[in-house]
């Protein structure tokens, strides 16, 4: 069984606020428990994959200067400073 | 007994691009938010691209801290909500599905001691906060994302250290060492920082953030053992926790936020492909790193005849060491290495003087083979180290300019001997008396020509004066 | 003109100068102001269409090279960026973000003189199946508006069977073209992974995620395919697709050819329309020369667990960025703690975004991750393996590409497993990185039905030969608006 709070605390570190929203608890605790079906299956033997790629397939280090001003069309403070909220 | 470790960051600022961008990688030079673009800003619809070299660059420093390499790569999100972090999550390494990240299991030689490296890895810098106001009322938060995505390292090492003095050896090495590859400077301001661990004999484990240098490093790791010290002769416990380095008090104090709240979510990075490293990128980066330390400075032993502490400078010095490299042959590099260490050093031992100083090590061989073929003093040659680092001016300019030339003519030597003979009667007699005192006289007479006396011929002039 | 053309019919058209650019760019627009009050397929519209058709005829006029596209009408999913217009994701959250770039496929079509008409809706962020959890409304469904169009991309599926353009590029997550292509009834493709660059694609979750055309025949996915496919310098987990021509040789049939009838996607769970519209498929893909029988991929139950695991994981990373402090909308932040800022900020969210978030906060963290994220990849990768072995006896596997037909508003919205049960026939694709596409098979009572083949990797061009024997089959009639 998924512990309700459990889901309120994870939607908090999520910067989700559930206030006035408990359905939203109800139904996620509803797919958590579809995915109880996980537990049925064997899988021992499997290793995670990813795709792959050579290293000489990476990008090349050369220095391209962004053509546009890219912070005059982002929310910027005084000289061009990006502005967060107050930090506790 | 006293642990330590330390979490190193490095970042390659001798890349030109920043990890996952075509942003410039040393961002240090640019108006605020004046080196960012869709990707470093994580832009909706923006993908990461892996610089090559970024990997090669930290590979070295893995197979110069004797670490194994893996045959794959990969990168991992670490998820938590900053201001300076524009995707509120970082690109980062992580080995939970077998060893993947740039490298690990290496070592370093302390003073004899063997300090542990447990993991490298490649990781990418957040962007900078600026907190401007006077009081907690007023203070606001800027951010500066020009750093966002420079190229870091990562180096791990196991707690090994026995005292904070170790510790600041190690990083000496350390940072000669990766000067030494050409892959970063440690010199830039904050281009390497460190974090501690501290557990005393019975204790837990305390970490320490927010050190600002090296030097608060030690002067952090010295509290932190005093005040752990102080708690266990009191029989209370010391809790697990990170604690932060006040830098204007000088002390640590627990931070606020709970680490058990921390949750990165850790989970791959699938934007960026796993990335194969075979055998023969790794042959070719070896065959490609610069020599270590260590190798130079017994080349330099054992080739040369240099003495052991004057090697171990050219050596470990990426400074000293160009300047010596492209100046000597076989036949002046002991000169060349003496020049370097008892003339020149004073000059340009800050990093303010050396990008001011004019000195290239042309200026070095000319030097040596004036004075080798006598149109210079040994003695002067300070004095012409001195202005070229000022001017530039070649050695060649200098020796007419500043009459620096040496005074070998037999006549004009023999002059002044006579004025020294008339001005020094008692040593003249002395002299005569007991021959070891001759070279007072010989001293008189490179006074009065600055130096400028070829000294064999004075000695010989004398001599035959004194019958 | 007939707007229900397809792109190769309507290239010839301008070729022979049955009508102009210009001409059919204006018909197309005046199309979508009369049906889209109704469909509500687009979420804005390239005002500047009719000037780039001009100036395309004019270059026709002048004798001067034009690209291959010859100025069609195509629409693009409101997840995909085009510099200087807004790219929402039906989300409010996104309301005002104007792209400083373009995604590579849009680049593409742009530079072979593709003609872009607009944004087309979807569910919020691509996350559902009906685009009823649009920001901005739902989708109806051409062949009934009382009907969902299905979804994510049901904007961009909605808007070629409406014709209120050509063709359309979507996403497809977990069936996010497929769906609303075979609830549409028409032509929608999910490549190999990597066949077709990401760079511009807002990501939900990047790992299985395709960027896919949807068309009205075949030929023109065919089409379509050679202009947007191909390894992007941008995109790191392209592929390279050694330049194939998907239209070349697409007639070939499929004579001698093995089809494996996914087991676990065609016996439980499907609607009697589309179980008996399935049997007339294999019938005729039998009839075609193939030969068909029942395999079974023992993993498929607990694939729609594992891919909402997965999605949700990287869900709640990708959105993670969505904090309003370097870009968004109007909101102070003097006054505010930044916690409480971004979590006020955040509220913007839709209902279905927000309950994928929590999961992808919940499934992947320290304490879960054994439990849940961890087997969804293990899933992943028993998946791939089961695949590959299937794919080692069979050219193709076939099932149909959605249990039920089209349904109505509000019918399973309700439901959250119901929900995502809608998947289980299309995730397998996204999981194993294969190429599938949703063929128009059927209309029973008025209602669209598409059958589904999956190809293995990199085999579009084979996958298309057995897509265009199928579409040789069937005789549908128009859409009735
Ligand atoms: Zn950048």
């Amino acid at each position: 069984m998924v512990d309700e709070g459990e889901i309120i605390r994870v939607a908090k570190l999520m910067k989700i606020d559930l206030e006035d929203h408990t359905e939203h608890v109800g139904r996620v605790k509803k797919m958590l428990e579809y995915f109880d079906i996980l537990d049925q299956i064997d899988l021992s033997s499997e290793e995670i994959v990813s795709q792959e790629k050579a290293l000489a397939e990476l990008r090349k280090d050369e220095f391209v200067p962004n053509d546009k001003k890219l912070i005059e069309s982002l929310k910027n403070f005084r000289e061009h400073y990006v502005r967060a909220p107050k930090m506790n | 007994m006293t642990k330590i470790g330390l979490e190193i960051h490095c970042q390659l600022t001798k890349l030109e691009s920043k990890l996952f961008c075509s942003c410039k990688a040393n961002y240090r030079e640019f108006e605020p938010n004046h080196n960012i673009c869709p990707v470093c800003m994580g832009l909706p619809g923006s993908l990461p691209r892996l610089n090559q070299k970024a990997v090669e660059s930290a590979t070295s420093i893995a197979m110069a801290l004797s670490c194994k390499t893996p045959e794959k790569i990969a990168f991992f999100r670490k998820n938590y909500f900053y201001p300076d972090l524009p995707k509120n999550f970082q690109i980062t390494q992580l080995n939970v599905y077998g060893d993947m990240s740039i490298g690990g299991e290496g070592y370093v030689d302390v003073e004899g001691a063997k300090i542990k490296i447990r993991r490298i890895q490649l990781e990418e810098d957040p962007g900078r906060l600026i907190y401007e106001g006077e009081s907690e009322r007023t203070k606001i938060t800027l951010v500066d994302y020009n750093r966002a995505g420079t190229p870091l390292v990562e180096i791990v090492t196991d707690p090994d250290f026995e005292n904070p003095r170790q510790v600041r050896v190690f990083l000496n090495i350390l940072s000669d060492l990766l000067e030494n590859l050409g892959v970063a400077e440690p010199g830039l301001e904050g281009a390497m920082r460190a974090d501690g661990n501290v557990s005393i004999e019975g204790g837990n484990k305390v970490e320490i953030k927010n050190i600002g240098s090296f030097h608060d490093l030690e002067k952090a790791l010295h509290f932190e053992i005093t005040r752990q010290e102080s708690l266990s002769e009191r029989d209370i416990e010391i809790v697990q926790e990170t604690r932060h380095w006040d830098d204007r008090r000088k002390i640590t104090i627990s931070s606020r936020s709970k680490e058990e709240d921390q949750d990165y979510r850790y989970f791959l990075e699938n934007d960026i492909p796993w990335v194969k490293i075979d055998q023969e990128t790794i042959t070719s980066l070896q065959k490609n790193m610069p020599e270590s330390i260590s190798s130079k400075k017994e080349r330099f032993v054992e080739k040369f005849d240099i003495a052991p502490q004057v090697a171990d400078i050219l050596a470990s010095d990426k400074y000293y060491f160009d300047l010596f490299e492209n100046a000597h042959s076989d036949s002046d590099a002991k000169d060349i290495a003496n020049l370097i260490t008892t003339d020149l050093m004073g000059f340009v031992d800050t990093k303010e003087k050396r990008e001011k100083s004019k000195l290239t090590s042309q200026h070095l061989s000319d030097l040596i083979a004036a004075i080798n073929d006598k149109t210079l003093t040994r003695t002067s040659s300070k004095t012409a180290l001195q202005e070229i680092v000022k001017s530039g001016k070649s050695v060649k300019e200098l020796l007419s300019e500043m009459d620096l030339g040496q005074v070998s003519d037999s006549s004009e030597i023999e002059n002044i001997i006579m004025e020294v003979f008339e001005e020094e009667k008692q040593a003249v007699l002395d002299a005569k008396e007991n021959p070891e005192t001759v070279n007072y006289l010989v001293g008189k007479v490179m006074q009065k020509t600055k130096g400028k006396a070829d000294p064999t011929k004075t000695l010989e002039l004398i001599k035959s004066k004194l019958g | 003109m007939n707007l229900k053309t397809s792109i190769l019919d309507y290239i010839n058209d301008v070729k022979s100068g049955s009508f102009s650019v210009e001409e059919f760019t204006s018909a197309t627009i005046q199309r979508i102001k009369d049906v889209d009050g109704d469909v509500h397929a687009y979420l804005s519209l390239n005002e500047s269409a009719i000037d780039d058709a001009r100036a395309i005829d004019k270059k026709i006029s002048a004798g001067e090279k034009v690209g291959t596209c010859y100025g069609f009408p195509i629409s693009i999913k409101d997840n995909i960026c085009i510099t200087g217009s807004k790219t929402t994701c039906a989300s409010k959250i996104l309301e005002n973000f104007v792209a400083p770039y373009t995604a590579t496929v849009v680049s593409k079509l742009q530079s072979e003189d593709a003609i872009v008409t607009g944004k087309t809706n979807l569910d919020e962020f691509a996350m559902g199946l009906t685009t009823e959890f649009s920001a901005y409304g739902p989708t109806k469904n051409p062949w009934n508006l009382k009907y969902v169009p299905g979804g994510s991309s049901g904007g961009s599926a909605a808007s070629v069977a409406a014709n209120e353009c050509l063709a359309s590029l979507g996403s497809d997550t977990g069936g996010s073209v497929r769906n609303p292509a075979s609830f549409c009834s028409v032509v929608g493709l999910k490549p190999t992974y990597g066949l077709i660059s990401r760079y511009g694609l807002i990501s939900y979750a990047n790992s299985i995620e395709q960027i896919g055309p949807v068309t009205k025949t075949v030929k023109d996915c065919g089409f379509l395919l050679n202009v947007i496919a191909g390894q992007d310098s941008n995109d790191d987990t392209t592929i390279d697709n050694a330049n194939s021509d998907y239209l070349n040789d697409i007639e070939q049939g499929i004579e001698g050819k093995n089809i494996g009838i996914i087991k676990e996607m065609t016996s439980d769970g499907l609607s009697p329309e589309v179980s008996s519209a399935t049997k007339n498929a294999i019938q005729d893909f039998e009839k075609l020369g193939a030969h068909c029988e029942e395999v079974s991929l023992p993993t498929i139950p607990y694939t729609v667990a594992a891919y909402y695991t997965i999605t949700s994981t990287e869900a709640g990373s990708n959105l993670a960025r969505y904090d309003n402090i370097r870009y968004g909308y109007d909101f102070e932040s003097e006054g505010y703690e930044y916690n409480s800022y971004i979590s006020k900020s955040r509220t913007k969210f839709g209902p279905e975004v927000i309950r994928r978030i929590i999961l992808g906060g919940f499934v992947p963290s320290a304490g879960h991750a054994g439990k849940y994220f961890l087997k969804a990849l293990k899933v992943k990768s028993k998946l791939i393996s089961e695949a590959n072995s299937a794919f080692e006896k069979y050219d193709y596997l076939i099932s149909p590409t959605a249990p039920v037909q089209p349904f109505q508003f509000g019918e399973k919205i309700d439901d959250p497993v119901t929900l995502m049960l809608l998947d289980y026939n299309t995730v397998t694709a996204n999981l194993t990185g294969k190429p599938a596409i949703s063929v128009p098979y059927r209309v029973t009572d008025g209602l669209p039905i598409g059958m589904q083949i999956i190809g293995d990797g990199k085999s579009e061009k084979s996958l298309l030969q057995a897509a265009y024997a199928l579409e040789s089959k069937t005789d549908l009639p128009e859409v009735p608006l």
